[in-house]
C-alpha cells in the first residue's frame, strides 16, 4: 500500500458530459485534485506535467485508444511507473487480463456511480504494492 | 432385406446342389410303390384271366362232353366255375379294400392262380387216359395254349405265374411218363422245358415291369423336385425383383434429394473432376452442369490460394478417405465474384476400400456470415453507443442525488431519484439482453477462480441491502454459514445472487424476510434465497426460466425487472456446471437455490 493518500488524478477522456461528471465525483465527493486531459496525443505531456498519483484512462478515443495509449506510457520513462486504471465499457475480461498482465491496475467499468467511484479507485490504490 | 436376399442365395445352393449328390435315378423310386404297382398290374390282368379260362373251359366241356364220363366232365367244369367265381371276388375285394399293405393281396393272388393252374393239371391228367387220340392232341394244345397264355397275365410276378405253369405242367408230364408210348415220355420231357423256357421269358418279362416301374415313380420323385426347384426359382426371382424395383425407387428418391435439396451437390472423382452435379450447384456457382462436368471442381471453383481443397489437402484427403464437414472455403463463382461456401465432403468407398468418388455437399454462406457480421456489429454499438449517453444520464443524476453539490427541494429529489432508478433500469434491460445475445451466440466465456461461497454470500447481502431496503424487505443470513469453496466467476456469480435476492425482495410483502442460506448439499454447495411471498403460480411455473417470462406484466411496471433475469441465472449457473431451480416454501413464499460443485471435492476426484 502506498505511503500517501490518492489525491492527484489525471483523467484522459474525449466525452466532455463524463469528463464532468468524473470531475464532479473525484472533487466533491472524492476530494480529490483532478487533471482532465481530452485529447490522448497529449496526454503524456500533460501527465509528465501534471505528475499525478495514478492516471485514468478511457477505453475508446478517437485517434488513440486506451490500451495504445497505456503501451506508449509503459515505454516513456518519466511516466512509465505510473498505476493506471481503465474506465471501459467495453472490454472483455480476457483484454482486461491481458492489460492487468502488462500491468494495468484495474478497471472500472461504464456505466460507473460517481457517488462510488473515489472508493473504486481509492481501494485500487490500496490494493498497489 | 439384406439378411432375407442372404438366406434366398443360401436356399438356392442348397437346392442346386442336391441333384448332384444324389443316387442313380431308378434308385430314386420308392420300393414299395414299386411292389405296389406290380400287384395291381397282376389284378388287372385278372378279369381277362378270368374270362379266358371260362371261354377255354367252355369250349373243353363241349368237346369232351358225351365220351362216356360226363359225370367227371360235369365235376371239372363246376370246379373251374368256383374257381373263376373265387377268383373274380378276390378281385373286386381288392378293388374295394386295398390298402398299404400288398403282401397279402400277393399270397391271395397266388393261391387263386395256384388253384386256376391245378384245375387245367386236373384236366389234363383226368381226362387225357380216357380220351380219342384227336381229344388227346386236343387237350395237349389246350393245356401247352393255357400254359402260353399265362405269360401275359401272371408274369408282373414271375412265380406266381411258375406257380401257375407248375400246377397245370406237373400233373400232365406225369401222366405222359407214365402213359407207356416211347413218344409220350419224350413228350414229358420236352414239356417241363417248354414250361421252363416260359417261366424265363415270364421272369424277364417280370423284370421289365418292375424297372418300368421303378423308372416311372423316380421320374415322378425328380419332377416333384424339379417343381419344387422352380418353385423356390420363382419366389427367388420374385424378391430380387423386388429388390431391384425398391434399389431403383430409393435410387430414383436419392436422385431427387439431390436434385431438389437447396444446397449445391456434386459427386466428383478421386481426381477431383466433376461426375455429377445438382441443379443447385448451377445456381450456386453460375455454370451450367455442361460447363463443369468432366472439369475439376477445385480449378474451376477455388481459387489456387485456397489452403482447404487445394493440392496436398486434396491428396491427404484422397489417401484418408475420411469425411469432412464444416469447412469454410473461399470459392468463385463464374463472374468471379467471391463466395465463402461450406463444404462437406463424404468419400464412397467399395467393399475393399477403393475410393470411388466424393460427394461434395456446399452452401453459399457469404450472406450468412455478412448477416452474423452486422448483428454483431449491431450488438458492439448498441453495448456502446447505448451506455455512453446513460453514463451521462445516470451519474449526473447520482452525483444530484448525494446531495454533494447541494440540497433540493423535495419534489425535486423525488423527481431526480425517479430519474435515476428508471436510468438504472434501462441499463439493466440493455445489460441483460446483451447477456442473453451472448449466452445464446455462445460467446460469454466465465472466467472462474476459487471462492469462498460463504464470503460471496455475505458480500451479496450486503451490496442488495439498499434494493431490499426500498421495498422495506429484511434480508439476513440464515444461521452460520459453512466455509465452502467453489470454483466459479465471481462477478458472474454475484450477478446471479443479486438478481435472486432482487427478485426475492421485490415479490415479498412489506416488512417481509428474505433469508439466504449456505449448505454443503452432498459433493454440492447449496444457496438458497427464501422469500415469504405468495409463491409461484402454477400457470408459470414451466417458463419460468424462459426469456421474458413474467408472471404479471401489471407487475413487471410497478416493480421494474426486464423478465430476462431467471433465464441469464440459469444459463450462468449451467456455464459454472451447477443447477438452478426452485421450490414452495413451507409456510408459504419460494425458495430459489442453485448448487456448485465444491472444489476440494472436484479436485480430491480429480487425482
Amino acid at each position: 500500500m502506498p505511503a500517501t493518500p490518492l489525491s492527484r488524478i489525471c483523467y484522459v477522456e474525449d466525452d466532455e458530459d463524463i469528463q464532468r461528471i468524473v470531475r464532479m465525483s473525484l472533487e466533491r465527493v472524492g476530494k480529490m485534485t483532478v487533471h482532465v486531459v481530452s485529447d490522448p496525443m497529449q496526454a503524456i505531456e500533460a501527465i509528465k506535467v501534471f505528475k499525478p498519483d495514478l492516471v485514468m484512462l478511457d477505453w475508446m478515443m478517437p485517434g488513440m485508444d486506451g490500451p495504445t495509449l497505456f503501451r506508449k506510457m509503459r515505454e516513456t520513462p518519466e511516466v512509465q511507473h505510473l498505476p493506471v486504471v481503465f474506465i471501459t465499457a467495453k472490454a472483455s475480461s480476457a483484454e482486461m487480463d491481458e492489460l492487468r498482465a502488462m500491468g494495468a491496475a484495474g478497471a472500472i467499468s461504464k456505466p460507473f456511480s460517481p457517488k462510488d467511484l473515489p472508493d473504486q479507485l481509492r481501494s485500487i490504490w490500496g490494493a498497489l504494492p | 432385406m439384406d439378411h432375407a436376399k442372404d438366406a434366398a442365395f443360401l436356399d438356392l445352393s442348397s437346392a442346386a446342389e442336391a441333384p448332384v449328390s444324389a443316387p442313380p435315378v431308378r434308385e430314386l423310386a420308392d420300393q414299395r410303390k414299386v411292389f405296389a404297382d406290380q400287384i395291381d398290374l397282376l389284378f388287372r390282368h385278372s378279369p381277362m384271366g378270368t374270362l379266358i379260362t371260362i371261354v377255354v373251359g367252355g369250349i373243353a366241356t363241349y368237346e369232351l362232353w358225351g365220351e362216356g364220363n360226363n359225370e367227371l366232365v360235369s365235376i371239372w367244369c363246376v370246379l373251374m366255375l368256383a374257381v373263376g367265381a373265387a377268383r373274380h371276388l378276390l378281385y373286386r375285394a381288392y378293388y374295394r379294400r386295398r390298402n398299404d399293405d400288398y403282401g397279402p393281396w400277393l399270397r391271395w393272388f397266388a393261391i387263386g392262380a395256384l388253384a386256376s393252374g391245378a384245375v387245367w393239371g386236373f384236366a389234363g391228367t383226368v381226362f387225357f387216359p380216357a380220351h380219342t387220340d384227336a381229344q388227346q392232341v386236343f387237350l395237349s394244345f389246350l393245356l401247352a395254349g393255357m400254359v402260353a397264355g399265362g405269360i401275359p397275365i401272371y408274369s408282373a410276378v414271375w412265380w406266381v405265374y411258375a406257380v401257375y405253369g407248375l400246377a397245370i405242367i406237373v400233373p400232365f408230364a406225369y401222366i405222359l411218363a407214365t402213359y407207356g408210348s416211347a413218344q409220350f415220355i419224350e413228350l414229358a420231357v420236352l414239356v417241363p422245358l417248354f414250361l421252363a423256357v416260359n417261366i424265363s421269358i415270364a421272369m424277364r418279362l417280370s423284370r421289365v415291369f418292375a424297372d418300368g416301374f421303378r423308372l416311372r415313380h423316380a421320374y415322378a420323385h425328380l419332377g416333384q423336385d424339379h417343381s419344387m426347384l422352380n418353385a423356390q426359382l420363382q419366389e427367388q426371382i420374385e424378391e430380387l425383383l423386388q429388390a431391384q424395383r425398391e434399389v431403383e425407387a430409393s435410387g430414383r428418391k436419392l436422385a431427387l434429394f439431390a436434385e431438389r435439396a437447396p444446397i449445391a451437390v456434386f459427386e466428383v472423382d478421386p481426381k477431383g473432376t466433376i461426375l455429377e452435379m445438382n441443379p443447385s450447384a448451377e445456381n450456386t456457382f453460375g455454370y451450367s452442369s455442361t460447363e463443369l462436368i468432366g472439369r475439376s471442381m477445385i480449378r474451376m471453383l477455388i481459387p489456387s490460394d485456397e489452403p482447404v481443397l487445394n493440392g496436398d489437402w486434396w491428396k491427404n484427403f484422397v489417401a484418408d478417405a475420411h469425411p469432412e464437414a464444416g469447412l469454410r472455403v473461399r470459392c468463385r463463382r463464374r463472374d468471379a465474384v467471391e463466395l465463402i461456401c461450406e463444404f462437406s465432403l463424404t468419400p464412397l468407398v467399395n467393399d475393399v476400400g477403393e475410393l470411388l468418388s466424393v460427394i461434395t455437399q456446399c452452401q453459399d454462406i457469404t450472406q450468412q456470415l455478412e448477416a452474423e457480421r452486422l448483428k454483431k456489429e449491431f450488438t458492439s454499438t448498441l453495448s456502446h453507443e447505448l451506455r455512453t449517453p446513460l453514463t451521462s444520464i445516470i451519474g449526473s443524476l447520482q452525483l444530484i442525488n448525494t446531495g454533494m453539490l447541494g440540497d433540493l427541494d423535495k419534489e425535486m429529489s423525488e423527481l431526480t431519484t425517479i430519474a435515476e432508478r428508471n436510468g438504472q433500469r434501462l441499463l439493466d434491460l440493455i445489460n441483460d439482453l446483451l447477456d442473453i445475445d451472448k449466452i445464446e451466440s455462445g460467446k460469454l466465456t466465465t472466467y472462474p477462480e476459487a471462492i469462498s461461497l460463504d464470503e460471496l454470500v455475505r458480500e451479496s447481502l450486503v451490496l442488495n441491502r439498499a434494493f431490499a431496503d426500498r421495498f422495506g424487505v429484511r434480508m439476513a443470513l440464515r444461521g452460520d454459514p459453512p466455509a465452502l469453496v467453489v470454483y466459479a466467476d465471481k462477478k458472474r456469480l454475484i450477478q446471479v445472487m443479486t438478481n435472486l435476492m432482487s427478485n426475492a425482495s421485490k415479490f415479498s410483502p412489506e416488512g417481509g424476510l428474505v433469508e439466504v442460506g449456505l449448505e454443503r448439499v452432498d459433493n454440492m454447495a447449496r444457496v438458497s434465497v427464501e422469500d415469504r411471498g405468495s409463491g409461484i403460480p402454477p400457470e408459470f411455473r414451466s417458463r419460468i426460466f424462459g426469456r421474458f417470462a413474467q408472471a404479471d406484466s401489471a407487475a413487471t411496471r410497478q416493480k421494474g425487472g426486464t423478465g430476462l433475469g431467471l433465464a441469464i441465472c440459469k444459463r450462468l449457473i449451467e456455464l459454472m456446471g451447477g443447477r438452478i431451480g426452485f421450490a414452495d416454501r413451507e409456510g408459504g413464499g419460494t425458495t430459489f437455490f442453485f448448487e456448485l460443485p465444491l472444489m476440494n471435492q472436484s479436485a480430491a476426484s480429480s487425482e
